[in-house]
């Protein structure tokens, strides 16, 4: 017993230890904090053991390891693979963590990868799931990434005409409202309302417009109600909607409903509220070279740009889409965040996804941008 | 007096405590624990048995719910000291007198396999335990603190009874068992397969060797009257904390917890939950492994300290998943690892009688600064870890506003708090939907998703800042109006949900955001509102079951009972020869 009993427990937690190991241990820590490094790292011998370790680095900012993984003949100096990964200028991948991804191979030969690796990223507004593609190389018996060089966005020195329109309230409510509730509220209207099945439940969506000559706080709400006329749920329109409409804006809304079968809805009702509130016209960001396509995954998108027409940065564009179809009815109401700040009149891609099932019957759209900049924050 | 022969005498029980009091008052009264992870937890529970003694059903977190679903003594003395120092220095009494009474137990724990002398260096070693300074004064786990000192408390008592029958053991040892358990559950539940079965292994092998008055039957059989005296006990005290949970079984989310983690795979989570937790403790390892082996008395303490080891190091072995199932996704470890130190706490008392024996004035620094060592690392390592508690913060100002201009009529959130959350709730009379006790959630909002706090929804990625954003788009349904950020992660999701920002306070630290068409709050049905009855007897039972073993100690003095010890070897040649047992 007196040499047997360690060595059984020397050898079981041992055992214990490899086994957990072995069967794909938790490495997670908080996310969001820089974690610690692995006791032993397997070495890139293959891409996919290459990518995964470059990866788990980038994932706890690791950034001399990750750089000294990548392959000689990258374009990217360290600054720039940094800067790819965290962002700059406030946008929202500067706000971002790289909580997980799925590599898997594109083509691989002797000496040479291509790999194809979905980054799910956690957000401020949520999961964002961006999708890359990495060459790797086999130098000696290691495989290593080649990094392109990132292209940071240069602005010249200019001056930028400031001529928007702008909306200021002088208000004597308590300070705890930042709108204003002893005038009469805008005059908003919705101008269109469908309602959908999906797999992931009911979708209401439509436009709502602002009909006065002041800007308006609008939030969308929606009841679903049953045949004996209980209210089945209620939800709103949140970010999914353009909240600050200026005067004769439109806006498209989408209010979600997860788990409710509509064919159990007897009647939706739709509540519009409204309140006078500040509002500026700036920044102005245009719209350009909007287009209905097909992404590298095979996904229905509608992309474009997003052009900065202001002289002040916009760290996170939203765009809100809504699709009509040939009779001008709301078939679709999509959104998505640029992850890339848009910088004084610069532009940046954006593309926001469309169900197969409803791509088919698109005709028309139209495309609102919600902004965050920090500067006005 | 040579060395020799001062080393020799085990310490006296009262300069051991005097020394933790040296050590850990001095800490506690600059309120080094105030900025733990629980502390805040701690005194929003005793604020509430301040205000409401008799009613457990608090309106301020979660938009109602039911403090029955924490065992609640430690709330209760802190809620009955804060009426004369206050709630913070009512927390420090508390968790003072929880690390005095550990050297004391683990004294008491210890003379059931070691001599005095072993017993005293054992506890000794407690004060500096670098798990204690861990949960005191990072973790805030006050509650399995003071649950476990009452426990190694009791289990002498268990002994005594089971191995000699002697009726007072039993009557003090159900009633302290009773008091820990009113401290916390969990480290009762557990603590009976690693401190109580190794007691009872032994009290087993002791009466198979007559070392005992006790047969191996009557062990047994009273080792049943006493679990089942334990078990009723603890049934009747906490029935609204089992009446809760049967109602509503823990089924949220799995909510990650660093301490499951694999350690091999994170060193800084290894630093925090393995190197600062045991410290110097690491280098006796192989010699608790090998002492532990070479004496069958031992045998029962080597294995409830290598169960408890094993489970501390989350997971970095599968073994405590296979054994947990389902509440090893519930459970945190590092209380494992508490556990592990205070049972290895024997056979360091082994060691350092051994080494003093052999090196005298020489072991004696060794030891001593193995032991600083130990617990200065656990303090350094406060200000060091990348996790620690946030919320430096003045919430003060959040306070003020939220109880003034009738605010506290609607329902707030705090974004970025860390653990002042509960800071604020304790001192405004308004409500949150947020709430730092994860147990005790029922809003789908919550428990649907894989996050605790949503103050902290960050640092929980995707699964947090879902949970947030089905808060926030239920919003008007919970009357949930203002939001206070003190982090700007947060701010791009306010904007875009249609929050805006309305003050500053701090210098700008702390930002107040609200949201214009948030009706006011109303409150929110349940069915989790504990009935009158319960809140009476949670009000009466737990505390007085304390005060009931604390007449028993102090009105009927025990005669300690003389240790059936494990000798120390002193020749490495042939050690077994030297035994005592």
């Amino acid at each position: 017993m007196k040499i047997v009993l360690p060595v059984i427990l020397v050898v079981g937690t041992a055992g214990l230890m490899v086994l957990a190991l072995v069967s794909g241990g938790n490495a997670r820590g908080t996310v969001g904090i820089a974690g610690g490094s692995a006791m032993f790292t397997p070495k890139g011998t293959t891409p996919e053991v290459a990518l995964h370790n470059l990866l788990v680095d980038v994932q706890r900012r690791h950034w001399d390891r990750a750089y000294d993984a990548l392959s000689k003949t990258s374009k990217a100096d360290k600054e720039d693979f940094i800067q790819d990964w965290t962002g700059s200028n406030g946008s929202l991948r500067s706000f971002s963590a790289l909580e997980g991804f799925d590599p898997r191979p594109l083509h691989i030969t002797d000496d040479q990868a291509e790999m194809r690796v979905a980054l799910h990223w956690s957000t401020p507004v949520g999961p964002i799931e961006d999708v890359r593609d990495i060459h790797l190389v086999r130098e000696g018996d290691i495989w290593r990434a080649v990094w392109p060089k990132y292209k940071i966005p240069a602005v010249p020195a200019e001056v930028i005409p400031v001529t928007y329109l702008r909306w200021d309230l002088v208000t004597g409510t308590a300070d705890d409202q930042w709108g204003s509730k002893n005038v009469d509220a805008p005059r908003v209207r919705i101008i269109s309302m469908n309602a959908v099945n999906t797999a992931e439940g009911a979708i209401v969506m439509g436009e709502v417009v602002n009909e006065d000559t002041i800007p308006a706080f609008v939030n969308v709400n929606s009841t679903l109600v049953d045949g004996s006329g209980n209210a089945i749920d209620d939800e709103t329109s949140f970010d999914k909607i353009d909240h600050v409409l200026l005067p004769k804006q439109v806006t498209p809304y989408r209010i979600d409903f997860p788990n409710i079968d509509l064919n159990k809805v007897k009647n939706v009702r739709i509540d519009v509220k409204a309140a006078l509130v500040p509002a500026s016209a700036d920044p102005v960001i245009g719209v350009m070279d909007q287009k209905l396509d097909t992404d590298a995954q095979g996904k229905a998108v509608l992309q474009g740009e997003l052009l900065n027409e202001s002289g002040q940065t916009v760290n996170i564009s939203h765009v809100i889409a809504s699709f009509y179809d040939n009779s001008g009815k709301v078939v679709w109401v999509s959104d998505g965040y640029v992850d890339r700040a848009l910088l004084p009149q610069s532009s940046e891609p954006f593309a926001v996804e469309i169900p197969k099932n409803v791509s088919d019957k698109v005709h028309n759209f139209h495309v609102v941008v919600n902004q965050y900049s920090l500067a006005r924050s | 007096m040579t060395n020799e022969k001062n080393y020799a005498r085990p310490i006296p029980l009262t300069a051991i405590v005097l020394v933790a009091l040296a050590v850990h008052g001095p800490l506690l009264l600059m309120q080094l624990p105030a900025r733990s992870f629980d502390a805040n937890f701690h005194m929003f529970f005793a604020s509430h048995y301040a205000h409401h003694w008799f009613n457990p059903w608090n309106e301020k977190w979660f938009a109602g719910f039911s403090q029955t679903t924490y065992p609640p003594l430690t709330h209760q003395w802190i809620a009955l000291f804060s009426t004369v120092i206050g709630l913070k220095m009512g927390y420090m009494l508390v968790q003072l007198i929880a690390i005095l009474l550990l050297p004391v137990g683990i004294f008491r724990f210890a003379r059931i396999w070691v001599n005095d002398r072993a017993a005293s260096y054992a506890a000794l070693g407690s004060v500096f335990l670098g798990a204690l300074s861990f949960l005191a004064y990072q973790a805030g786990q006050l509650a399995t603190i003071a649950s476990a000192a009452l426990y190694l408390n009791a289990l002498p008592y268990f002994y005594e009874w089971i191995a000699e029958s002697r009726k007072l053991a039993l009557l003090k040892g159900v009633l302290i068992s009773l008091t820990a358990a009113a401290a916390h559950h969990v480290t009762l539940i557990f603590g009976v397969v690693f401190f109580a079965v190794p007691v009872l292994w032994t009290a087993c092998l002791d009466a198979r060797r007559r070392l005992v008055s006790g047969s191996l039957g009557g062990v047994l059989g009273r080792t049943v009257a006493f679990g089942i005296a334990v078990g009723v006990g603890v049934g009747i005290v906490l029935l609204p904390y089992w009446l809760a949970l049967i109602q509503h079984p823990i089924q949220q989310m799995p909510i990650p917890h660093d301490s499951r983690a694999n350690y091999l795979l994170n060193s800084t989570i290894a630093v925090n939950y393995f190197v600062i937790p045991y410290g110097a403790l690491i280098l006796a390892l192989p010699f608790i492994l090998i002492r532990g082996s070479s004496s069958r008395r031992l045998i029962p303490l080597l294995c409830g300290f290598w169960l408890a080891f094993i489970f501390g190091l989350g997971g970095t072995t599968p073994l405590p998943q296979w054994l947990l199932g389902r509440a090893y996704e519930v459970l945190t470890f590092e209380r494992f690892a508490f556990w592990a130190t205070l049972l290895a706490l024997p056979f360091v008392g082994l060691l350092a009688v051994q080494l003093l024996d052999r090196f005298q004035t020489k072991a004696a620094v060794g030891l001593s600064l193995a032991a600083v060592g130990t617990i200065g690392a656990a303090l350094w390592w406060l200000n060091a870890n990348p996790y620690r508690p946030g919320g430096s913060a003045d919430v003060e100002p959040v306070i003020v506003f939220l109880n003034r201009d009738g605010h506290d009529s609607y329902r707030y959130l705090t974004l970025g708090f860390g653990s002042e959350l509960a800071k604020v709730s304790t001192y405004t009379s308004a409500g949150t939907v947020d709430g730092d006790y994860n147990s005790a959630r029922l809003l789908p909002e919550m428990t649907h998703y894989g996050s605790a706090q949503l103050t902290n929804a960050k640092f929980y990625g995707s699964a947090g800042m879902a949970s947030l954003r089905a808060m926030l788009e239920h919003a008007n349904r919970y009357g949930l109006k203002f939001i206070f950020v003190h982090d700007p992660y947060y701010e791009p999701l306010l904007t875009f949900v249609g929050w805006r920002k309305i003050e500053t306070f701090d210098n700008g630290e702390i930002t107040a955001w609200s949201k214009e068409d948030v009706p006011p709050a109303h409150q929110i049905s349940s069915d989790a509102v504990p009935p009158a009855w319960q809140g009476l007897i949670w009000g009466i039972l737990p505390i007085g079951v304390s005060f009931l073993a604390i007449f028993l100690e102090l009105l009927l003095p025990h005669q300690r009972r003389a240790p059936v010890e494990v000798g120390v070897p002193f020749h490495e040649q042939d050690p077994q020869e030297h035994y005592v047992a």
